[in-house]
Formats: C-alpha cells, sequence, structure tokens
C-alpha cells in the first residue's frame, strides 16, 4: 500500500500543479498543451499502479493502448474542420 | 494465478494475458470506453474551437474549488478500492466489504457534489440548450454531456461495489471479483483526470 499512497500524494500535487497552470495566464494553446501533458502523466500512473498494468504481461499493454492511440489519431481528421471555423469569424 | 488461468481454459490452454477471462473482458470494456470519453471529448474541443463565443464561466468559487474537492473525493475513493483489492487478495472479508463501503461512500460523495453543482446551473438558467451569460449555448451542451456521461459511469460504479461487496460478504464472490470492479472504478477515476483539467480549469475565469 506505501506505493499507492505515494502514487496518491504524486497525482494529488499535480492537480494542484494543474490549478497553478489554469490561473497562470497563460496562452489557450499552452494551456492545453500543458494541461493535456499533466493528465497524461497522471493517467499513466493511474494505469501503471492503480490498475496493476506495470505487473501484468507487457503483451497486454501492447495491445491495448496503441489501438487505442490509433483511435484518438484518427480523430484528429475534425481538427481542420475546426480551424476552418475558427478563421471564417475573422480575427 | 495459475489456478484462475486454468479456470478460465478448463481445456488446459493458457490465457494469451496470463489473466482471468473477466479480467480481460474488463479491459475490453475499459478500451472501448476510452474510445467513447475520447470522442466526447473530441467534440467537445471542435465545439469550442469552432465557436465564437465560447463562454468561461468557472468562478475559483465555487466552481474550480468544487471541482478541485471533487478531484480529491475521487482519488481517495481508488486508494481506498486498492486497500479493499489488497484485503480480498489477503482473504479478509471484513475488511474488504469494509474498504468497499468507503469506496462507495466516497463514489455517493462525488456524485453529489456534483449534482449540486448541475442544480446551481439550472438555478442560474444553464441548460444543455440555454447559456444565460449570452455566449455559444454549445457549452451547456458539451458541459452537461461530458460531466454526465461521467458522472452515469460514477452512479453505475457506486452500484456495482455496493453490490459486489455484497456478494463478497456473502461469501459467492473472489478477490478476482474485487479487482475486475477496482479495474472499472480506477477508469472512472482516470477519465475525471482529463475532464477536470478540459472541462473546468480551461473554462476558469
Amino acid at each position: 500500500m506505501q506505493v499507492y499512497v505515494l502514487v496518491w500524494i504524486g497525482l494529488l500535487c499535480i492537480v494542484g500543479a494543474e490549478v497553478l497552470l489554469a490561473y497562470a495566464h497563460l496562452r489557450t494553446g499552452v494551456l492545453l498543451a500543458g494541461l493535456l501533458a499533466l493528465a497524461l502523466v497522471e493517467a499513466g500512473a493511474g494505469l501503471l499502479f492503480f490498475m496493476h498494468l506495470k505487473y501484468e504481461r507487457a503483451k497486454l499493454a501492447w495491445w491495448l493502448i496503441p489501438v487505442l492511440l490509433f483511435v484518438f489519431l484518427l480523430m484528429d481528421h475534425l481538427w481542420p474542420d475546426a480551424f476552418r471555423l475558427a478563421a471564417l469569424r475573422g480575427p | 494465478m495459475a489456478e484462475s488461468v486454468l479456470t478460465a481454459h478448463p481445456a488446459g490452454e493458457e490465457s494469451p494475458f496470463g489473466i482471468q477471462s473477466k479480467k480481460l473482458a474488463i479491459w475490453l470494456f475499459i478500451a472501448a470506453d476510452s474510445a467513447t470519453f475520447g470522442a466526447i471529448l473530441f467534440a467537445y474541443g471542435f465545439l469550442r474551437v469552432g465557436a465564437a463565443d465560447w463562454t468561461r464561466p468557472f468562478a475559483f468559487f465555487p466552481s474550480i474549488l468544487n471541482g478541485i474537492v471533487m478531484t480529491v473525493v475521487l482519488l481517495t475513493s481508488s486508494l481506498t478500492m486498492l486497500a479493499a483489492v489488497a484485503a480480498a487478495q489477503r482473504g479478509d472479508t471484513a475488511k474488504t466489504v469494509r474498504w468497499m463501503g468507503i469506496t462507495a461512500l466516497l463514489g455517493a460523495t462525488f456524485a453529489a457534489l456534483h449534482l449540486r453543482e448541475w442544480f446551481n446551473m439550472f438555478h442560474e438558467g444553464w441548460s444543455p440548450s440555454k447559456n444565460p451569460l449570452g455566449g455559444s449555448a454549445q457549452f451547456g451542451a458539451t458541459f452537461f454531456g461530458v460531466t454526465g456521461l461521467h458522472l452515469l459511469h460514477v452512479t453505475c460504479g457506486v452500484l456495482a461495489i455496493l453490490v459486489i461487496a455484497l456478494l463478497v460478504r456473502r461469501g459467492k464472490l473472489t478477490a478476482g471479483h474485487v479487482e475486475t470492479t477496482g479495474l472499472y472504478w480506477h477508469f472512472v477515476d482516470l477519465v475525471w483526470m482529463f475532464v477536470f483539467p478540459l472541462v473546468y480549469l480551461m473554462n476558469a475565469r
């Protein structure tokens, strides 16, 4: 349980960092990148330790995660249209 | 683990991932559900980037502070779920049931905080199709859509934990069932790790 408590404390610290980042008056794109990076670190820690992926056969992670990343990659096809809409409204 | 693998495959064929069938099933569900949450978060991003007058309605008090408390409650519930799994693996039924009860209580607290926030927003004139601040009405649609889907998962999780705890107490289920339930609960927690920054912090005033 000691490892889990340490991970839990680490996750709470990351949440604190996210809140500080939100009030650091950053540009929207920079804020989004920072928050996403921190959320990915949290998700990684949760997957590895809380969900025990670290202790399972590596094959399980290799089978699940690349497929999921591919799905998210396919979803990225919508961004050009979102930016087109943003450009239409002008500066 | 060897016993469970044999149970899952009576013909003696080993599971390709060395885990029980129910655990593999919950991993498959988690992968599929991740895509669902991914899709709804991408839709939120699309609408946000494309909207001319996106609203940032969340003041630090009460909305962001409420979100922080909800996040701490949910993260803590993951820790108590891990304690339940550890107790189940030791064969300590009383502690397993107790930790699962605490986890369900924390989950219910999260849901209650969430609903309180929703009702406050309804009272201010927000709805999935209305924005009382005059900006894009799509904010309400995406906010209630994303958080509503997550709240549905939390509610199902709390009910599942209570049912599994009851059956563990009666001796009808094993540590494997508790672990599988825990995987679902941690997944719900992980999804919130994306919802809180993207939906709350990105819309903080």
